[in-house]
């Protein structure tokens, strides 16, 4: 399959994507290179201690002195999801509705390719953008085993995959509103609502009893919540995270076929 | 006759906003379709049905024969589109977005590109925000027709463009039709269409209101006559007799448009002493909005 409306998307987004992965890349060596400081302060660890519910809205719960806890408290649970949903959800919302809104995406309609293509084509954006950033911390995060940070690596491999699914799931969100709807500010407040939730829902479960059936309804649960690092990215979370996905293309598909372009 | 386009009862409503209703029309091969109407009277609405970019409510639109929703693919590759509100990705030079183009079409020779690009000396260098309106139209003409199409679908296509070019943009799509080319040309440039179409359609309100061939349009266009007289006239000497409207007056000048027999005209003219009396041929101008006015006095009687 050809990829021209990939290319000339992922062109267009090269600036941001470039600086959120240099930013994003910056941060985690600091983390990394920050860990020996911190990992023989025990006092860190009285924050999640007895479940703590503020520390656990930060995506910190367990230790926070070993090298899973260091790098799932302070990048795979919070802050690199984060990032990397600023990426995937604002493409896209802006792939599909928001260049409809502009205009600019008659100049792909009209040409000799289905609508089909199309949204597979732009998936296939979305997934480049979220690999980069996943690999690109992966890469930092690898540089932490100089820094006494040890962890296998198959399991932060299955950590970076999830937190790219992640990222990718939620686009693909975004994507599907968007070509339902036509409307950028919907696919953009739908999805970061949904996101928002996902990510409460994640965070509190392992402290709060009652929302813990619910975590199984948790992106954020499948794909960086369940100690991933630790204990490794298990085949029930990828399958679930790929069969999210593949339900959002479908729909996303679906909907751009019945869409009125401008 | 091969009908390379055609309408059928073609209908697309927004919510409870009129879009187009009942659209019947066909365009053959090798004509250049003018497709006439005010802004807001639903010329864009009726190339997106027929690009495939948006789905009619009821009725049916075939290019070339083909579902334009259904076969959008085969339609795209045989047609060549310039939108009416042309939208270039601001930070792409028209460079990239003319070897996007080719790409997804898989042009190989791009002999006659560069003879497009020369001949309307267009900047492919540039970011597209950087530049003006005209250049910016320049890259739409280029993306349109560059592949070569059986079918150029244009809405507004001289828009920003400096007399010569607009001259040179006619020069094209008569070479265009001489080679082939079907031509379909939406405008609200009376004069545009009506130099270079065979064929014309004046849709007003989303409703056709009149489709024919200039020529027989220009023989059923009133003429217009415009009086001039020593005093001031009342305009109602005139506006009684059976085929004038009287399209201005300012008491001494008096412009007339007139259908049918000329002499009731003169003869009441002759009874004011007229100082002078031009007459003008038909022209579509007048035509379109005779059909306008037309349209507005019977909906006025309706009301009443």
């Amino acid at each position: 399959m050809r990829a021209d409306v990939a290319v000339i998307d992922l062109r267009l987004r090269r600036r941001a994507l470039l600086s959120y992965v240099v930013g994003m890349v910056l941060y985690a060596l600091v983390i990394v290179v920050l860990y020996p400081q911190f990992k023989g302060v025990t006092s860190l660890d009285q924050l999640t201690k007895n479940g703590s519910t503020v520390a656990a809205l930060f995506g910190a719960t367990g230790s926070l002195t070993s090298p899973s806890g260091w790098l799932d408290a302070n990048i795979y649970e919070n802050f690199l999801p984060l990032i990397i949903l600023l990426i995937t959800v604002g493409y896209g919302a802006s792939c599909i509705a928001g260049q409809d809104e502009d205009g600019t995406l008659s100049l792909a309609a009209i040409l000799p390719i289905s609508r089909r293509a199309v949204v597979l084509q732009k998936v296939g954006a979305l997934t480049v953008q979220a690999l980069l950033l996943a690999i690109a911390t992966m890469g930092c995060v690898l540089v932490g085993r100089q820094f006494d940070l040890s962890f296998p690596i198959t399991h932060l491999a299955g950590l970076s995959l999830g937190v790219a699914l992640l990222g990718v799931d939620f686009g693909l969100c975004a994507i599907a509103v968007g070509s339902i709807t036509g409307s950028r500010g919907t696919a953009l407040g739908v999805t970061a609502a949904l996101a928002a939730t996902s990510y409460l829902v994640s965070s509190l479960a392992p402290v709060i009893e009652w929302i813990r059936p619910a975590r199984y309804a948790s992106l954020f649960y499948w794909s960086v919540g369940n100690q991933q690092l630790a204990d490794g990215l298990s085949l029930a979370s990828v399958g679930v995270l790929i069969s999210v996905g593949a339900l959002s293309t479908l729909t996303a598909v679906a909907g751009f076929r019945r869409l009125d372009l401008h | 006759m091969t009908v390379v386009v055609s309408a059928e009862k073609l209908s697309k409503t927004f919510g409870s906003h009129r879009g187009v209703e009942g659209l019947e029309f066909t365009v053959a091969e090798g004509e250049i379709f003018g497709f006439l109407g005010p802004n807001g009277s639903g010329k864009s609405t009726t190339i997106r049905l027929l690009t495939g970019l948006s789905h009619p409510t009821s009725g049916t639109a075939k290019v070339f024969g083909l579902d334009p929703i259904v076969d959008a693919v085969e339609i795209h590759r045989r047609v060549g589109y310039l939108p009416g509100e042309l939208a270039l990705h601001p930070r792409l030079t028209g460079q990239r977005h003319v070897d996007f183009a080719a790409k997804v079409r898989d042009m190989q020779d791009r002999t006659f590109l560069r003879e497009l690009v020369e001949r309307f000396q267009v900047d492919l260098e540039r970011p597209t925000r950087t530049l003006s309106k005209g250049n910016r139209q320049k890259i739409g003409i280029l993306l349109a027709v560059m592949h070569r199409p059986e079918l150029v679908i244009l809405d507004e296509p001289t828009s920003g463009l400096d007399p010569l070019m607009q001259d040179e943009f006619e020069r094209l799509m008569r070479e265009l039709v001489s080679s082939g080319t079907t031509v379909f040309l939406s405008s609200h440039e009376l004069d545009e269409v009506q130099r270079v179409a065979t064929r014309v359609a004046i849709i007003k309100d989303g409703h056709l209101v009149v489709t024919d061939t200039v020529e027989a349009l220009r023989r059923r266009a009133p003429r217009t006559i415009e009086f001039s007289f020593p005093r001031t006239v009342d305009p109602k000497h005139f506006a009684s007799i059976q085929g004038v409207h009287v399209v201005a007056s300012n008491g001494k000048r008096i412009t007339l448009a007139l259908r049918g027999a000329v002499a009731p005209v003169l003869r009441v003219a002759a009874d004011l002493d007229p100082l002078d009396v031009v007459a003008r041929p038909a022209d579509l101008d007048e035509l379109f909005l005779t059909y306008y006015r037309d349209q507005s006095a019977e909906e006025h009687d309706d009301a009443r």
